[in-house]
């Protein structure tokens, strides 16, 4: 008996070091780096790029929303409890502000997986990486394109190889390095160099066509005519539009409705971000819908401006494409209809803005116009549809309004007013307050970082 | 191995008499009090020594030598005791009584028992009377104010809610900061499995108070550390109520119902005092514009009558639906719509406790249901127990617990929500209920009217939760014993939520969703314990042993919408699922434990200990902790020079030191992590987390003093205690430049201090037939953030953050000075202290904290034939409550809304010269509505926690009766609180947090009970 339990005890206390093989539990909801070893898990790595581009932070709300809420005057009015976006537009915003923090923590997450996947290229198939590196570049591209503009003085300043823009990061996170990892902001125009050198590789190595709605040669052309435009580069930003236009890839939708709340890309998207319901930016306090849309759908914080109305003829389609309903905090108003519906796909760039930039890059160039086609053509192209009158003349005001008109609630406004030095919502188009704080939490951690004036 | 054959030949050596000249004495040993059984009494006779202990039925035999006249008993937690005997022959017996020093009491410890007398570290115990028959679900509650730096906090009124229990303060920043709760050995979930977006719910609540025995609190390092990794938060043991060995079975009835109201609510305007604040407000923005000459107004006049008729009154007559605002036709009651009155609740509880000298089991069952005062939130379980122990030779003993119970909680939203009932107070009291236009529940309130959610809405979870162990325990030698033990905690959850089409939450569409979780932890632990008899004057014991713990967490969930009516709730009738999931996560941890205590002359008294721990938590570089700890005390009322005071029947000095650490930061941080994306057609991967592999444990070393004192026979008694808990390495969630595409990382960075004192006394304060003790507690903690860099970690309203120097969770913000007596603008202080009524130049600064500096309790208990009377008070002090929804209950207005108001707005600035702290109010031309100490407020309260009146008839009447005895009685819990502050001040929005607490936000306000019960033991 004795020894029995002797054998017993022993045995229950030897068996256990078998237990230290326990301790190494492996991750089961998520991957390590080291599992990205494949062609497919690189571009897998890219698509998430595309998601966080759908997010709130990205297309899916605050590049487009956020424009505009600066750009409030005749357009938009936030009228909801959320304190952060009433004091974006009422250009109150402080350096703690969670708009800037999540724009900016969204934005350098996107440039990282952009830079991570470009870091990998070679172990992307071949017949695949000319793609792979065209639509990371791309997306790279656009993002510190949104970012400069958010964070940046405008370009039209004048001053751009001068002001401050945002830090410049090419190279991946793999390990966290408190010395390293603190980069300064880059200038405004080496941020736009960089913009430029990303988005014509991305033209120079994507398809012209692409699966799943994915980024194609026409997408970075579409971006790098706004890029142009905003540099006042208007030859530029003509031919870029034209060879949209050209391609032949896209048409009009038939009515202006149609080109919006779209299961996926209309006929006009150059490029559009998708959503369903299971991925979305978001249903009950995030996303375009969300504060668009009026009860019971949305929370409709995010209410027409009475003032809007007069930018349109009675006969503008345009001008009515809206709806009426009440906020969750009980306010009346009018919504736009492009966001009314969850799980559509957001337009990002469309056909009928390409017309409107030649059109107005050809009248400001001067000269025979890209593409043959003069620029009262090209507005009345996109005028023509929406059965508003057809111009005989067209001048720099006339296209200045035709945006708005068009492209209302799609975070074109700011935009156009800056890179034209024109007034907005009282200010002067360079005023420090229309461009956004560096994020509080930024600056503390990073002390290479200085804050924008006025904040 | 000599030794060795020493210790046996001392064990042994009793044997040897069996060979002389003898005689045989029997007898049985019993309680005095009430003539139970005492089994283990060791029975010794002096001459030729012989030994015996009373088997369970408290008989005995002994055989001594036939000169032996005296024999003497003695027994844990009696009075030891000389017999004289005769010659053989007529059974004796012995009544022993319970020991005066109460200082003799056993507690549990981890992986064993100890004298309390002993014991050189500081452990709390409290008893099955303790948490009996309180009435909340868990046993948390009860202990709240009855153990000293032990901070029992819940956060509000709301059934099943988590509860935050701190132990010496709050030793953490990003990681757990919850103590270990072990059950009968087996370390248990204390965290909540259920909806993330809700507030956290509390799985200890399936543990029925009513089964337990004891609940010792080990508090400083030395008792703690043989938990190691997981004891810097300190350490709970719940030991369940166990068979004895006894003539007849106890069967226990315990039966009462309660009814439950708010113990404090908020006052908020009436009808005509919100349509006196809206036409003052018309006046205020006129006024304003005018003398500013904002939109140049011709007169005064002019520009009140723009304000009153052009922008107020229409508010108000969109919201009153054609009433007679003016004359007040509609005065509602919104927040009486949020609350029940005389909210119901009973429980039942039947146990049984039996056992020969082999078996011994304890039996119980237990239903019980309770509605909240808050409405739609109930909470109802039952379940039942059972624990054996059968001796199966008198070398091994093998015993089970078992536990199992199902628990059914309806809950509301969270406090954040519109839909969640705490926020009916915003409505507008010219609201009417029902809309006289439909007559059905009134839709066009200012904000979507949360009855609907009352009604159509439900968020059920269901818990399932099986604990329980078996062991076996076997005597190897006489010295030494070997234990092992198996043990399960299973717990089940699903949770299903619908929300009606009419319902804000539903969206006019319907949604439902539907969480299922399942933890699962299996634990073992296998140690030996020795204990050699060497002699009377030293004393060894030691343990050393190994356990380990694995736990799998499974998640999954299920998100649907457009459901075709209201009648289906299930998701089979949602005609859209728009999201699913399920996820798993595994931990475990693999431990070696050996401590020793050693005691000379049972004056001096030493323990030694050690544990390491490895856990899956960190990376393999470290892996492994190593938690050693070291104890020593002086008895110095045993010494010679002390011995003879008859007025000190206890003095023992005590002092620890040791380490104990934090591993509660969740699966895999010290790994780089991709998560995965689900872009429509491209699924793929996102970067999440980043590598930390020199992640490593946190570590807290603690050193106390302690002294417990005994006076006049233990007429008075207690406890004191210093002690200082010195956290470092901790396990601090870094933010890191967001240009890494990271946002933060887990690091080892800063320090957290905590120290304080504790004091305990007991007094007796009147014997005899009139009884009257008291017991006083009282706590202090002092907690100091330290070295976390430039670290700024904030709570989610970024109202409270940790500041190097400050004590955790201090609140961050500017500080309101008053109001302008000219223009009613609200004031500030900036960076000079100068007042200024531009909120931008006022700058944020740690203007209080919501952790405690006291707390404590006050127990007076009285007696007096078959009645008992207990009175027990608690109270907080030094803390700060913020009223975070302060920005919109009592704005004036400012925020541009129109909520109703708190009656704090009546006193709010009218006309120049008017002397006051509440600014103007008013929408168009705002002032005061920013976050500031102007909703700030002393969060100290002492509160009648209990109050119980209770009967016991006579025993005489009991047994005409058959029954062993009963007691009836009547109890309050909340009745009374004495606060400034102008809610409930036990309140906590974030329900169990860190940097993030005290904070009031439409919190529902605690229960006030009243209780009456029964009990009866047959």
């Amino acid at each position: 008996m004795k020894n029995t339990s002797y054998i017993i005890a022993c045995c229950l206390i030897l068996l256990f070091p078998a237990c230290n093989k326990k301790l190494d539990v492996l991750p089961q909801n998520n991957v390590t780096p080291s599992q990205i070893k494949t062609s497919a898990d690189v571009e897998a790595l890219l698509f998430g790029a595309y998601t966080l581009w759908q997010s709130y932070g990205g297309f899916g709300e605050q590049f487009i929303l956020v424009p505009d809420l600066l750009a409030s005057d005749s357009q938009v009015n936030f009228i909801g409890t959320y304190q952060d976006y009433q004091a974006v537009q009422h250009k109150k915003t402080v350096s703690t502000n969670s708009i800037p923090a999540n724009l900016w923590a969204n934005s350098y997450n996107i440039i990282n997986i952009t830079n991570t996947v470009l870091d990998k290229l070679s172990i992307v198939d071949t017949a695949d990486r000319a793609t792979i590196e065209g639509e990371a570049k791309f997306i790279r591209g656009v993002t510190y394109f949104e970012l400069v503009g958010f964070f940046g003085k405008p370009y039209s300043d004048g001053q751009a190889s001068a002001n401050p823009g945002v830090p410049i990061v090419l190279a991946p996170t793999y390990a966290y390095d408190s010395l390293k990892n603190r980069p300064s902001r880059a200038t405004v125009s080496q941020v736009y160099a960089q913009v430029l050198s990303d988005l014509q590789i991305a033209i120079a190595k994507l398809p012209s066509a692409n699966v799943n709605f994915r980024a194609d040669q026409f997408s970075a052309k579409a971006m790098l005519s706004r890029v142009y435009l905003s540099m006042g580069d208007y030859v530029n930003a003509a031919l870029q539009a034209n060879d949209v236009i050209n391609s032949g890839n896209f048409t009009l939708t038939g009515s202006y409705d149609k080109a919006f709340n779209n299961a996926s890309n209309s006929s006009e998207d150059v490029f559009a971000i998708q959503q369903s319901t299971q991925s979305n930016a978001g249903t009950s306090n995030q996303g375009l819908t969300t504060f668009y849309s009026p009860q019971p759908a949305g929370r409709g914080d995010a209410q027409i401006d009475p003032l809007y109305f007069n930018f349109f003829e009675n006969a503008d389609f345009r001008g009515g494409n809206v709806t009426q309903g009440v906020s969750i905090a009980g306010y009346q108003g009018y919504y736009p209809n492009k966001w009314a519906k969850f799980y559509k796909a957001i337009p990002v760039v469309r056909l009928a803005e390409m017309y409107l930039t030649r059109g107005e890059a050809n009248l400001l160039a001067g000269g025979a116009p890209a593409g043959g086609t003069s620029p009262v053509d090209d507005i009345n192209m996109v005028r023509m549809r929406s059965n508003a009158s057809q111009l005989s003349t067209v001048t720099l005001q006339d296209f200045i309004d035709e945006r708005m008109r068009e492209l209302g609630f799609e975070g074109d406004r700011l935009w156009t007013l800056k890179r034209l030095q024109m007034d907005i919502s009282g200010l002067g188009y360079d005023d420090n307050l229309l461009v956004l704080p560096i994020p509080q939490s930024e600056i503390d951690v990073n002390k290479n970082l200085v804050q924008n004036p006025g904040y | 191995m000599r030794k060795f054959q020493i210790l046996l030949g001392i064990a042994l050596f009793p044997v040897s008499l069996l060979f002389g000249q003898t005689k045989e004495i029997t007898g049985n040993v019993v309680d005095a009090k009430d003539n139970t059984p005492l089994a283990g009494v060791t029975i010794t006779s002096r001459g030729p020594k012989a030994t015996a202990v009373s088997s369970s039925n408290g008989n005995f035999s002994i055989k001594v030598g036939p000169k032996t006249s005296v024999l003497h008993f003695s027994y844990i937690g009696y009075e030891e005791k000389d017999i004289a005997i005769g010659q053989a022959g007529e059974p004796i017996q012995v009544k022993m009584e319970t020991s005066q020093k109460a200082l003799n009491e056993v507690v549990v410890v981890g992986y064993g028992k100890a004298f309390k007398k002993e014991v050189t570290g500081s452990i709390s115990k409290l008893i099955s009377k303790d948490v009996e028959n309180y009435p909340t679900p868990s046993f948390e509650s009860a202990i709240q104010g009855k153990a000293p730096g032990v901070v029992v906090q819940s956060g509000s009124g709301k059934l099943g809610q988590a509860i935050q229990v701190n132990i010496r303060g709050i030793s953490s920043i990003s990681a757990g900061s919850q103590p270990l709760y072990v059950v009968d050995g087996l370390p248990v979930i204390s965290n909540s499995l259920s909806d993330a977006t809700n507030d956290d719910t509390n799985p200890l609540a399936d543990i029925n108070p009513n089964d337990i025995e004891s609940i010792e609190i080990l508090k400083d390092a030395s008792a703690a550390a043989i938990y190691g990794a997981r004891a810097a938060n300190g350490v709970v043991l719940i030991t369940t109520k166990k068979g004895k060995s006894a003539k007849r079975t106890v069967i226990e009835l315990n039966t009462s119902s309660s009814w439950s109201n708010p113990a404090r609510q908020r006052s908020f305007l009436n009808a005509k005092q919100y349509v006196d604040v809206v036409e003052q407000s018309a006046v205020n923005d006129g006024t304003y514009d005018f003398n500013n000459n904002v939109s140049g107004f011709p007169s005064l006049d002019s520009a009140i009558n723009y304000y009153k008729f052009g922008f107020y009154e229409p508010v108000l007559d969109q919201f009153a639906l054609g009433t007679d605002w003016r004359n007040h036709a509609v005065n509602t009651n919104w927040q009486a719509q949020s609350l029940h009155k005389n909210a119901p609740s009973s429980q039942i509880n039947l146990s049984a406790t039996g056992g020969n000298d082999k078996t011994r089991f304890f039996a119980s069952g237990f239903y019980n249901m309770q509605d909240a005062i808050v409405v739609n939130n109930k909470f109802s379980r039952y379940g039942g127990r059972f624990n054996l122990d059968h001796n199966v030779s008198d070398k091994l003993v093998f015993g089970i617990n078992l536990a199992v119970d199902r628990s059914e909680l309806d809950k509301v939203t969270n406090d954040n929500s519109f839909s969640t009932p705490g926020q009916l107070v915003a409505q507008l009291p010219i609201s009417p209920l029902t809309d006289p236009n439909t007559g059905l529940l009134n839709k066009n309130t200012l904000y979507p009217n949360g009855l609907y959610d009352a009604l159509y809405d439900f968020d059920k979870q269901v818990t399932f939760r099986t604990i329980g162990n078996a062991y076996g325990n076997l005597s190897i030698l006489p010295s030494l014993s070997f234990r092992s033990e198996f043990g399960a905690d299973i717990l089940s959850l699903n949770e299903t939520q619908f929300a009606g089409k009419e319902s804000i939450d539903g969206a006019g569409i319907g949604k439902g969703t539907i969480i299922l979780s399942q933890s699962t932890s299996f634990n073992t632990n296998n140690y030996f314990s020795f204990t050699p008899q060497i002699n009377d004057h030293n004393k060894i014991t030691a343990v050393l042993g190994m356990s380990y713990l694995q736990n799998d967490l499974l998640h999954s969930f299920a998100n649907g919408q457009d459901y075709p009516s209201d009648a289906i709730k299930n998701l089979n009738g949602a005609t859209n699922i728009t999201s699913a999931s399920s996820t798993n996560n595994r931990y475990t941890f693999l431990s070696y434990f050996l401590r020793g205590n050693y005691s000379l002359l049972d004056r001096y008294l030493l323990s030694l200990s050690i544990r390491t721990d490895g856990s899956s938590r960190f990376g393999p570089s470290n892996r492994y902790g190593w938690f050693p700890a070291a104890s020593a005390g002086w008895v110095l009322s045993e010494e010679e020079f002390l011995k003879n005071k008859t007025a000190l029947s206890f003095l023992k000095l005590r002092a620890s030191y040791g380490l104990t650490g934090n591993s509660e930061i969740g699966e895999s941080q010290f790994q780089s992590l991709y998560a995965v994306t689900n872009y429509p057609g491209l699924p793929g991967f996102s970067p999440v987390q980043l590598a930390n592999p020199n992640l490593k444990w946190e570590k807290s070393v603690q050193s106390d003093l302690g002294l417990e004192f005994g006076f006049f026979k233990n007429r008075i008694s207690g406890e004191l205690d210093y002690y200082n808990k010195h956290t470092t390495d901790l396990l601090l969630n870094t933010n890191i430049p967001l240009s890494t595409g990271y946002a933060s990382i887990y690091q080892n960075l800063g320090t957290i201090n905590n120290h304080g004192f504790e004091a305990a006394v007991n007094t007796k304060n009147l014997e005899g037939a009139f009884k009257w003790s008291t017991s006083i507690n009282i706590g202090y903690n002092k907690n100091r953030v330290g070295n976390i860099g430039g670290q700024i970690i904030e709570s989610p309203d970024q109202l409270q953050r940790a500041v190097n120097g400050e004590a955790i969770g201090s609140f961050y913000m500017q500080q309101f000075a008053g109001v302008d007596k000219q223009t009613g603008d609200a004031l500030y202080l900036d960076a000079n202290n100068k007042t200024t009524s531009d909120y931008n130049q006022a700058v944020r600064r740690v203007v209080g904290k919501y952790t405690p500096d006291y707390t404590g309790g006050l127990t007076n208990s009285f007696s007096y034939k078959g009645f008992d009377l207990n009175v027990f008070f608690y109270f907080v002090s030094g803390n700060s409550i913020y009223n975070s929804a302060g920005v919109y209950m009592s704005d004036g207005f400012a925020n541009y809304n129109f909520d109703n108001q708190t009656t704090d707005i009546l006193h709010a600035w009218k006309k120049p010269g008017d002397v006051t702290n509440v600014p103007r109010t008013g929408v168009n031309f705002p002032t005061g509505n920013s976050n500031s100490t102007r909703w700030l407020y002393n969060g100290s309260y002492i509160r009648l926690k209990n109050l119980t009146f209770g009967y016991s008839i006579p025993s005489s009447l009991a047994s005409s009766l058959k029954i062993a005895s009963a007691r009836v009685y009547i109890g309050a819990v909340n009745l009374l609180t004495f606060t400034k502050y102008p809610g409930d001040p036990e309140v906590n929005t974030y329900t169990v947090g860190r940097v993030a607490g005290g904070e009031d936000f439409y919190t529902i306000p605690q229960a006030k009970t009243v209780s009456i019960g029964l009990n009866v033991k047959f």
